[in-house]
């Protein structure tokens, strides 16, 4: 079997996944490989790390301290629901006094003005014959002129 | 207590039934964890994370699994979500890098203590090339090597927790290992020998 094959094999060969056969083989090879026996020597040390870490050793204080954050967050969410009720209160209350004050100034920018100017008054009829002089001379007395 | 004990006194509010399930199962839980994580604080507090999900959401539990297939699932899914939110935060440091810092080793042949520290810092340098490797895996190869490989669950066991049937996760351990010799001897080759 070529270096090659064997370095697929190689974990499966470590972990018992191969047939009688294919296992034979690979030994035989990496009798006679140095370089296949030598990266199957750092696989396998390699991947006995998971054996190591297995199981690790867990604080004896575990369950203490999962309570005290069960209790801490029982408090945490007591205090949301308290701020919750108070803003059920508060939130209409601010959008009344807001739609009060909107309609407020509402009424305050559409109030009428009161125009009334004692000494300036002018009379419609008595400005527009300023503007428009075809009024004061008929076309027929302009024609004449010319 | 037994399991079906556990679980209905649980759904009444007991702490007693609490307390069991968290002795009888942390082991599990952290371990699980630990085999994602790869550090034992952080697998600790994801695993307490597990245990008050459990708590807050007992009343939801049927009974269709058992609860150790339950507590796989909330543990895989929480450490997820730890590696994904902690991805940022983690400078990450390539393989070779690692390799890089055994050059770096004292070669104080006088020290008496220079094989002993060696060693260590060969395990250590093996775990971290190790962890990188299974790290690089995606993720449903990533969760069922550690299932099978950190808590030694058979692949009928892996397959109700993943949700998958059995020759899905028997592909998937498969191409876990295939992935995993590549990278490892692509480390090897460039680095160790």
């Amino acid at each position: 079997m070529k270096c090659k094959k064997i370095h697929n094999k190689l974990i499966f060969f470590l972990d018992g996944d191969l047939s009688s056969n294919e296992e034979k083989q690979i030994k035989d090879h990496l009798t006679e490989c140095p370089d296949c026996a030598a990266f199957a020597d750092h696989l396998k040390k390699t991947l006995n790390v998971i054996q190591s870490e297995k199981s690790p050793e867990v604080n004896p204080f575990f369950y203490t301290r999962l309570k005290a954050k069960i209790e801490d967050q029982a408090a945490a969410s007591q205090k949301l629901h308290s701020w919750i009720s108070l803003e059920k209160i508060l939130q209409p209350v601010f959008f009344t006094l807001l739609l009060t004050a909107g309609i407020y100034a509402g009424y305050k920018v559409a109030e009428p003005e009161n125009a009334q100017v004692d000494q300036l008054s002018y009379n419609e009829d008595q400005i527009i014959p300023y503007l428009d002089e075809m009024q004061v001379e008929t076309i027929e007395t302009f024609l004449m002129d010319e | 207590m037994n399991e079906a004990e556990i679980i209905q006194n649980l759904k009444k509010g007991d702490e007693k039934a609490f307390r069991v399930l968290v002795d009888k199962y942390r082991q599990l839980v952290v371990n699980t964890c630990f085999g994602l994580v790869h550090n034992i604080e952080d697998a600790e507090d994801i695993a307490q994370e597990v245990f008050i999900e459990v708590f807050r959401s007992i009343s939801d539990f049927r009974g269709e699994s058992k609860i150790s297939t339950w507590l796989y699932r909330i543990a895989v899914n929480r450490s997820l979500n730890y590696i994904r939110d902690n991805k940022r935060r983690k400078w990450f440091t390539s393989i070779e890098d690692t390799a890089k810092s055994k050059k770096t080793i004292p070669h104080d042949v006088h020290n008496e203590n220079y094989h002993d520290t060696n060693r260590e810092i060969e395990n250590k340098q093996r775990a971290e090339i190790l962890h990188k490797a299974i790290d690089g895996l995606p993720k449903n190869q990533k969760i069922a090597f550690t299932l099978n490989k950190y808590e030694n669950l058979s692949y009928k066991e892996i397959s109700e927790v993943m949700l998958l049937s059995v020759s899905s996760v028997e592909s998937l351990i498969h191409r876990a290992k295939k992935n995993l010799q590549k990278k490892l001897y692509a480390f090897y080759k460039n680095n160790w020998i």
